[in-house]
């Protein structure tokens, strides 16, 4: 068996391990800890098993068992532990024993004793038990390699003992020790010595096998020669128990556990009895089975598939590769699996699908690669630094360029280009003396004579002349038979042109030669005479002539010779020529012949006919062109000939006679000393002294480098002799020397730019020439003493003649080359990188747009190439290219010739731009996004298409289509339909335009930042520190403002208080004909006699029995929330009641745009409680109460609440709107003139009622915007003068500093958003001349009508319609066009309308409640000015204390603007009168007088009269609806109309509109009361402008006369609609309930 | 919407702030807030919160620790607008006005798991010298409209003139 590394921990003190366990505990979270707890645990577990002391009774280590992790601690324990370690320490090691052993041994062996008695009592008792458990002998299976050594090394170690008879007891209890074991094997061996075959326990890991058998028997000849005789014997008696001691301990344990191990067996086995049924296993015969598996299962045979059955009908094989077509190769596959695949195949897929061309399955090439690309696995042996041998690489720097970067392909290095700068020589220079320029002069000759004379050319071209001539010579010899002549004429003529031809060129070059000779000799006679001149030398040049001489004669017979040939070719040329001229003249003259003929012919002809006509002779048709006769040509003469050569060779030629002339330049001069020079000279040298040269080497417009810097030599050479090498990774673009002169210690100068070549690829260092480049500089440089300057004319004539100027220039010595790396390669980038950087690319992204165009025309190439080649298409290898070849040939119109910027944007399309739009949530989200009114703030778009209804887009569709049909089902009225369709069109585009308004934010929309407080304020606050603290002085502590952002539904309250109400109206007894109401009718409250007597006489007269007048209460509602005050009573009620109705922001938006759009409105009604007595019998009276409750509309206060959201609080009295007659009820009776209010009442009628309203919390109003709008509208066009914008901002600035809070209003945005002077909208406008026709003459009735028609004219906030954007203001031509306008739009028609009717008026702008800031038209009538609500058409008088005007800020004139600077603003405490610049400031005045600004409004206002008969069918459909309201209302009760009283009521609308309501009740009560006497009756007229059917239906449900569920009541309904000019219609609606009286 | 459950995602968010380094500031607490797209909407948890008042530590680190708990969870339908923490830092100044001593948004991390972001806090600078100094002496530094800002996007566009 295997030796057991168990025991190795055990050497932990048993004191470590609880605090080790205890830690770990702590540690248990911690997951990385978990790992090793896990394996500690199972370590300790272990332990105490092991390590247990002999002397430990059992029951202790059942206990220790018991709790695991807490091992006891028997004081005696510790020296045996420690003993026991430390031969365990050493037990299962390789290594040798060693001498402790021997000390050990003892102690040990009496442990082993002990250990083996135990055991064998314990052996009896359990073997009788463990028996059933005792496996049968196993097979033996693996066995470590390593068994051997392992057992031969320790085989008489004690350690081992203990693990033997460990073993032994392994058979026994089989299961418990396979579990320990193999616990044991996980375990980590910390403690393993070095050297010892890890690889080993590995492999044990795997290959341990548990069998405890056969162990001894095998391994008694393995371990024979080391082991000791103990281990003998005890491989001998394997059932004995063994004798040693250390076993025993491990014995006892191990027979307790399994003792718990059979018990827990047992009882396992109890309980499996119990439950399970023991059944026979099921069995099928074989043969049964294969018969069922035969019709089961398919077997594919192995038979090969013949290639006709896998091919389609009448279809050879065709064999790809046969054809020269890459195949790839085919996986390698066993041939019988093949025949079984196909033949599955045929059978499963008839189809032949999987089969290819050639008959045989489909299959993509072997994707094996046939050499690994993973690293070869170490072994052990092997040393891991052979393998991992550690590379120095240096670090590359990686040199990002946009071009002739190196591509990932190509192979990356380091190039390296060494310039080589040997020199500079200055070919002019500014320090250059006049002999100095000379000298530069007769070097650069000399040079081209050299270098002429290196070429030599005219020898070159004198020895093709005498060649051609000796092949003319051997041409024209006629022992040449087999040319056919004609030949033999062509080449001679071929040779003859081209004699002539090298004639002329030799010539040219001889001449030449001779000149430059001549040239450099006149330079040096030159430069002699100034060095004469000057008397001292500057330059060591020295030019002398030698003169070789010839063989006189020879030279004269080869020149005679020459001259003579010449003059021979020449005469044969002239004789061509002259035979070619002959040949011409010989043509011309017959021509010249004929034409004279032809001339006489018509001179005579002429003649004739002048004799005829003699007048004729001037009109000569064709001017007579006189042929010169042609002369003959003259022969040349060969004298003339002669002479002309011999000029020309005297001219050109070196004379036989003269000796040839050899020019030899050398530096052998002496240069004359400076003692000797003139002052000039010697200052000249002293500056060339002074100055130095330096260049700078540029590689790609970079320097890189530059050379030292050298002194500029006396003869102007500069000596550098640097080497530069350049190490680079681009292909160079540029290379460029930079020369720089550096004058003294002056910074250096630069001189000039010279651009190297950048060298051929083939050109590498040690083989490039040196070259030479020149460069110049346009550099003026004048100087003081001999230097001739640069760029500065000067002459070497003494007279000034001969001006030259020269310019610095001089030459570099360079050579530029590739460096050549180590191994001989050429340090060259390669050239790929140059042009063709096109198909790297193409490799990595194969979309054909990331092509460029760069590359196209290579490209093309490339492809003709590949054509050209015949290149395999589907070999793999070629992919890239075939791939290019398609893109090219495909046509020019693939490659695309624009740039995209986008190229991948189809690639990374997930869906087609169809389907993207056909889903639903991506359109919800993208008009989301757009903010489109329907889905601005729509909240959790879901996520599945599925789950978004359609209806969702349904509104939003219908506006689309109903975008431009006009839909008058809605309006009824069609002007009124086109005017809101209109009106929906304006609103868009302004909120399109404002939409970006929105979202510009200034700072303290950000930011809130303290203003930069100026001295008053800190002095004011700096005062208020020392002031003295006065904690009992109440404080009114502001409400906190609560930002919109943070708000939720539910968190915003409207509040609203209602104190009191004044002068309600009172009930009329119900008087019928028969003046005593029935008993059942009477008032409920009539019998309550002891109610407060406090009416007035005159009830008492009208009222037999005393009864309560009214018992009024309030019902608020707002959002579909209703509330209602408790019922107090009288005509005066105090209620003093809050009222909490909750408020939601449409679609929960709280933000403030959304907040300010909020079109609800605060509806406070008015009712009356009445209480009927519905006791049929009076006998009952006194055990019960029957009553019912009605309630009666009295009247109504509307406050929308974007005034609240603005005002954030209102708080004042309100006029009840109450209809004109309200049958039952009497209002004007009710003063009471005890209560002295009619002092204050006789001038305005009406019940007030005093609110209070909020919200809570209160909330930010955006006010910011106005001034946001104001600076965004200075964006916007105005046609206004600079100057006076500039007047209005500064106006409104100071009036915003006196007054913060008053209204100042100079400009106004119209509504097509430019911004416009607000003097310009008043102006005089003629009303409606129907108007002014009622009442001729009165004109404070005219004017009452006027502001009665205006007021008719539909009310619409601008807030509402522009989301609170702006405010827009209309023409009042515009204003009646759309029927439907804001205060300012009222009052301005209004005010204009006075002007016209001649009234001083005056558009007045305030705060009023509710409306908040608004436009108010002010008058002034008979010594007082009256105050005109322009929406109500109401006015009132200055000092009304009822007036709902609150304070003025401004008033505006048609020239003029007054900004109210009193201390009130209260119009009942401040003077109007705007004359008195005290108390008010105007716009214009003598600093700025009024300019005359023309007015926007229209010369004059242009009526139609109103259709009657359309209002008259809109009556009749606006009643039609109402009624079927009433009866939808009313669901469960039936809806009766009395026809009688509906035109009764009918007949009494016009008069009511005739009367504007009044003073008409009386004569209506009388009629009804006639007509309908015996009818309890309830019923109002209700009046309104016209704007849709909608608010008609809200006033008449929001009186409640539907909700009287009595069953016999009857309902009355009469609708008239008054026309007034411009299609202004005034409504009165009459509802009435009838309850017949019996 | 239409259907009895749509589909929503949740995103639960467990953390705290931990501490802060403010190396001149000391007694210093915080607000968080969250801010998050149209689709998002919290479920469970505090969506904001006021942190204690908390001292430097005494040690070199000068950490000032909260440890203040956030947990919320939200649930969306769009990753679209993710939530956003904001902080807000305030702490008394010399006069011992409580200003603001730090604006930060961090987007709450993308994947699950535990994430640790350190959030560079700033404060709106007064715009004048003369400003700073009185908002200095009264204690009325200049402050966000609404701390949320920070973590918007709206209105940051550069501003002509």
């Amino acid at each position: 068996m295997e030796p057991q590394p168990g025991p190795i921990p055990a050497k932990m003190n048993p004191r470590e391990e609880k605090v080790k366990i205890i830690t770990e505990e702590f540690i248990e979270n911690d997951e990385d800890a978990d790992m090793g707890r896990q394996n500690k645990n199972s370590k300790v577990r272990r332990q105490p098993r092991k390590k247990q002391p002999p002397t430990a009774v059992p029951k202790e280590m059942v206990s220790e068992k018991s709790h695991l992790g807490n091992p006891q601690e028997p004081v005696q324990e510790e020296p045996k532990t420690r003993l026991l370690s430390m031969t365990v320490r050493r037990g299962p090691r390789s290594l040798p024993p060693i001498p402790s052993t021997s000390r050990t041994g003892f102690a040990e062996f009496s442990m082993r004793g002990r250990m083996r008695e135990k055991l064998q009592a314990a052996r009896s008792k359990a073997e009788s038990a463990l028996l059933q458990e005792i496996p049968t002998p196993r097979p033996r299976r693996l066995r470590s390699p390593s068994k051997k050594e392992l057992e031969t090394e320790f085989g008489t170690e004690p350690g081992k003992e203990v693990e033997r008879t460990q073993q032994e007891i392994d058979s026994q209890s089989y299961s418990r020790v396979k579990f320990r074991d193999s616990a044991r094997k996980i375990k980590p061996k910390p403690q393993v010595p070095p050297g010892f075959p890890s690889a080993e326990e590995a492999y044990n890991f795997f290959t341990f096998n548990f069998d405890p058998e056969p162990e001894g028997s095998e391994e008694k000849p393995k371990a024979r020669h080391r082991a000791g005789t103990n281990q003998e014997e005890e491989e001998e008696e394997e059932e004995e128990p063994p004798a040693q001691g250390g076993g025993k301990e491990m014995d006892e344990e191990e027979l307790l556990n399994g003792d718990d191990a059979e018990d827990f067996l047992l009882g396992l086995d109890h309980v499996a009895d119990d439950f399970v049924a023991v059944r026979p296993a099921d069995y099928e015969s074989i043969h049964d089975r294969l018969q069922m598996e035969r019709e089961m299962l398919f077997i594919p045979s192995r038979q090969t598939v013949p290639t006709y059955k896998k091919l389609p009908e009448n279809v050879q094989p065709r064999f790809l590769e046969d054809e020269g077509l890459y195949t790839g190769v085919r996986p390698e596959v066993a041939r019988t699996n093949q025949n079984i695949m196909e033949n599955r195949l045929l059978m499963q897929d008839p189809e032949r699908r999987w089969f290819g061309d050639d008959g045989r399955i489909l299959a993509l090439p072997n994707p094996i690669k046939p050499f690994p690309s993973r690293p070869p696995v170490l072994t052990q042996e092997q040393s891991i630094k052979a393998e991992l041998e550690t590379l120095y690489k240096k670090a590359v720097k990686y040199v990002h360029s946009s071009q002739h970067v190196i591509r990932s392909g190509d192979p990356p290095g380091n190039f390296q280009l060494d310039i080589d700068i040997s020199g500079l020589i200055f070919t002019h220079h500014p320090c250059f003396s006049r002999e100095h320029v000379l000298a530069a002069k007769l070097a650069q000759l000399y040079d081209q004579y050299l270098a002429r004379h290196q070429r030599n050319k005219a020898k070159f071209l004198t020895d093709k002349l005498q060649a051609l001539r000796n092949a003319v010579q051997t041409g024209l010899d006629p022992e040449k038979p087999h040319q056919s002549l004609d030949t033999i004429q062509k080449t001679i003529n071929e040779y003859k042109s081209e004699i002539r031809q090298t004639r002329k060129f030799r010539d040219a070059e001889q001449e030449k030669d001779r000149t430059l000779l001549k040239t450099i000799i006149k330079v040096w006679k030159e430069m002699k005479s100034l060095r004469e001149f000057q008397r001292f030398t500057n330059t060591p040049l020295k030019l002398v002539l030698r003169k070789e001489k010839a063989d006189q004669k020879a030279d004269e017979e080869a020149y005679e010779a020459e001259i003579q040939a010449e003059i021979s070719e020449l005469l044969e040329e002239h004789k061509e020529e002259y035979a070619q001229k002959m040949e011409e003249y010989r043509t011309s003259l017959q021509q010249w012949k004929a034409w004279r003929k032809a001339q006489r012919a018509k001179k005579k002809k002429r003649k004739q006919a002048a004799e005829e006509h003699p007048g004729d002779e001037i009109a000569e048709p064709y001017p007579e062109e006189d042929l010169v006769k042609p002369s003959p040509p003259e022969p040349t003469d060969r004298a003339v000939i002669e002479q002309e050569v011999r000029e020309r060779a005297a001219q050109s030629r070196r004379r036989p006679w003269e000796p040839t002339l050899v020019p030899e330049l050398s530096l052998a001069g002496s240069v004359t000393p400076n003692d000797q020079c003139p002052r000039a000279e010697v200052s000249r040298r002293e500056d060339v002294k002074k100055r130095s040269v330096y260049l700078k080497v540029l590689f790609n417009n970079k320097e890189v480098s530059r050379t030292v810097s050298r002194p500029l030599g006396a003869d102007f050479r500069v000596h550098f002799g640097q080497i530069f090498n350049l190490q680079i990774v681009n292909w160079p673009e540029s290379l460029t020397l930079q020369v720089y002169e550096t004058i003294g210690h002056s910074s250096p100068t630069l001189l000039a730019e010279v651009f190297l070549p950048i060298p051929e690829t083939t050109v590498v260092t040690g083989r490039a020439p040196t070259e030479e480049v020149e460069f110049s500089s346009n550099q003026h440089v004048t100087l003081d003493h001999e230097g001739v300057g640069s760029g500065v004319p000067f002459s070497f004539e003494a007279d000034g003649s001969n001006q030259l100027t020269l310019m610095t220039s001089g030459k570099v010595s360079h050579s530029v080359a590739w460096a050549i790396g180590e191994n001989g390669i050429p340090l060259i980038p390669p050239l790929s990188q140059q042009n063709i950087g096109f198909r790297s690319a193409l490799k990595k992204a194969d979309a054909i747009s990331s092509i460029g165009t760069s590359g196209l025309t290579d490209m093309k190439k490339l492809a003709k190439w590949a054509a050209e080649s015949k290149l395999d298409p589907n070999d793999p290898n070629n992919a890239p290219l075939m791939q290019l070849i398609s893109v090219a040939t495909s046509g020019e119109s693939y490659v695309p010739d624009f740039f995209r910027l986008e190229q991948l944007q189809q690639e990374f399309n997930f869906v087609s731009d169809q389907e993207l739009n056909r889903s639903k949530r991506f359109r919800l989200l993208h008009l989301r996004s757009q903010e489109v009114p329907e889905f601005r703030n729509y909240k959790q778009v879901p996520v599945y298409d599925r789950e978004i209804m359609e209806k969702v887009f349904q509104d939003y569709e219908k506006r689309l289509r109903d975008r431009n049909v006009i839909e008058t089902k809605e309006h009824i009225d069609t002007h009124r339909a086109i005017v809101a369709k209109y009106l929906q069109q304006v609103r868009e585009s302004v909120i399109n335009r404002f939409l970006i308004a929105k979202q510009y934010f200034l700072l303290a929309d950000m930011i809130v930042e303290e203003e930069v407080p100026n001295i008053s304020i800190l002095g004011l606050s700096l005062f208020k520190l020392a002031e003295q603290k006065r904690p009992l002085r109440p404080r009114r502590k502001g409400r906190k403002k609560v930002t919109a952002q943070n708000l939720s539904d539910g968190d915003i309250k409207l509040l609203v208080n209602i104190v009191r109400a004044y002068d309600i109206p009172v009930r009329k007894p119900a008087v019928s004909k028969f003046q005593q109401p029935s008993r059942s009718s009477r008032m409920f409250s009539e019998k309550h006699a002891a109610s407060p007597s406090t009416y007035s006489p005159i009830h008492n007269a009208d009222y037999p029995l005393s009864q309560v007048l009214v018992r009024p209460f309030v019902e608020v509602s707002f959002q579909r929330t209703v509330c209602h005050t408790t019922t107090a009573e009288g005509p005066n009620p105090s209620w003093n009641e809050e009222l909490e109705l909750p408020f939601r922001a449409p679609n929960g938006d709280y933000s403030t745009a959304s907040l300010q759009s909020v079109k609800d409105v605060v509806f406070i009604n008015i009712f009356d409680e009445v209480l009927h007595d519905v006791l049929e019998d009076d006998r009952e009276r006194g055990s019960g109460i029957h009553t019912r409750i009605e309630r009666h509309w009295l009247g109504c206060v509307k406050i929308p609440f974007s005034t609240i959201y603005f005002q954030a609080r209102i708080d004042g009295t309100f006029k009840i709107d109450i209809p004109p007659v309200l049958l039952g009820y009497s209002k004007e009776r009710n003063m009471i003139l005890e209560w002295g209010f009619d002092s204050v009442r006789s001038l305005s009628e009406g019940s007030y009622i005093t609110l209070f309203i909020t919200i809570e919390p209160q909330l930010v109003p955006g006010e910011s915007i106005r001034e946001k709008m104001s600076n965004m509208l200075k964006k916007f066009e105005s046609q206004e003068d600079e100057k006076l914008l500039q007047a209005t901002e500064k106006f409104q600035a100071e009036c915003a500093l006196k007054f913060p809070n008053r209204q100042c209003l100079t400009t106004v945005i119209d509504i097509s958003g430019k911004t416009v002077f607000i003097t310009r909208y008043l102006k005089p406008l003629n009303p409606p001349q129907e108007l002014l026709n009622v009442y001729p003459n009165n004109l404070q009735a005219t004017a009452e009508l006027v502001a009665r028609y205006v007021s008719l004219i539909p009310f619409l906030p601008d807030t509402v319609s522009f989301g609170g954007i702006c405010d827009l203001w209309s023409t009042s031509d515009q204003f009646l066009d759309l029927l439907a306008g804001d205060e300012e739009e009222h009052a301005v028609l209004l005010c204009n309308y006075f002007l016209s009717l001649g009234k001083k008026a005056w558009l007045l702008m305030g705060n009023a409640i509710p409306e908040g800031p608004t436009a108010y038209v002010l008058t002034w009538e008979q010594g007082r000015y009256l105050i005109w609500n322009p929406c109500s058409g109401h006015f009132y008088g200055q000092f009304d204390t009822f007036c709902p005007l609150k304070n003025v800020g401004c008033l505006i004139g048609p020239d003029n603007i007054w900004f109210n600077i009193q201390r009130y603003d209260s119009p009942l405490r401040i003077n109007f009168d705007v004359t008195r610049p005290k108390l008010w400031k105007s716009f214009f005045s003598r600093s700025l007088p009024y300019p005359g600004l023309c007015s926007v409004q229209p010369e004059e206002l242009i009526y139609q009269r109103s259709d009657k008969a359309a209002a008259a069918e809109l009556q009749d459909r606006i009643e039609k609806i109402l009624k079927e309201k009433i009866m939808d209302w009313r669901p469960r009760h039936l809806t009766r109309w009395n026809r009688y009283c509906t035109s009764t009521l009918r007949h009494f609308l016009p008069l009511l509109e005739k009367s504007q309501g009044e003073d008409v009740e009386d004569d209506h009560r009388a009629e009804l009361l006639k007509q309908l006497g015996d009818y309890r009756f309830s019923g109002f007229p209700l009046h309104m402008p016209y704007s849709e059917v909608k608010p008609l239906i809200d006033a008449v449900y929001s009186t409640g006369v539907h909700n009287i569920d009595v069953p016999n009541v009857e309902f009355a309904l009469a609708v008239y609609i008054h026309p007034y000019p411009k299609n202004v219609l005034s409504v009165w609606i009459y509802v009435a309930s009838l309850i017949r009286n019996r | 919407m239409a259907t009895a459950s749509p589909s929503v995602f949740l995103l639960m968010v467990n953390g705290q702030v931990e501490s802060a380094q403010f190396p001149e500031y000391d007694d210093l607490y915080c607000k968080y807030c969250f801010v998050y797209g149209q689709d998002w909407a919290p479920t469970a948890g505090l969506e904001e919160g006021i942190s204690q008042i908390t001292s430097k530590s005494q040690d070199v680190r000068q950490a000032l620790v909260w440890n203040f708990p956030i947990d919320v969870t939200f649930k969306s339908t769009n990753p679209y607008g993710w939530p956003q923490i904001v902080l807000s830092v305030y702490g008394p100044d010399v006069f011992g006005n409580d200003v603001v001593r730090g604006y930060g948004a961090v987007h709450v991390p993308f994947s699950p798991g535990r994430h640790k972001r350190t959030i560079p806090m700033f404060v709106p600078e007064s715009t004048s010298k003369l400003q700073k100094f009185t908002s200095w002496f009264m204690g009325r530094r200049p402050e966000y409209t609404d701390p949320k800002v920070v973590a918007q996007g709206e209105g940051r566009e550069a501003q002509p003139g």
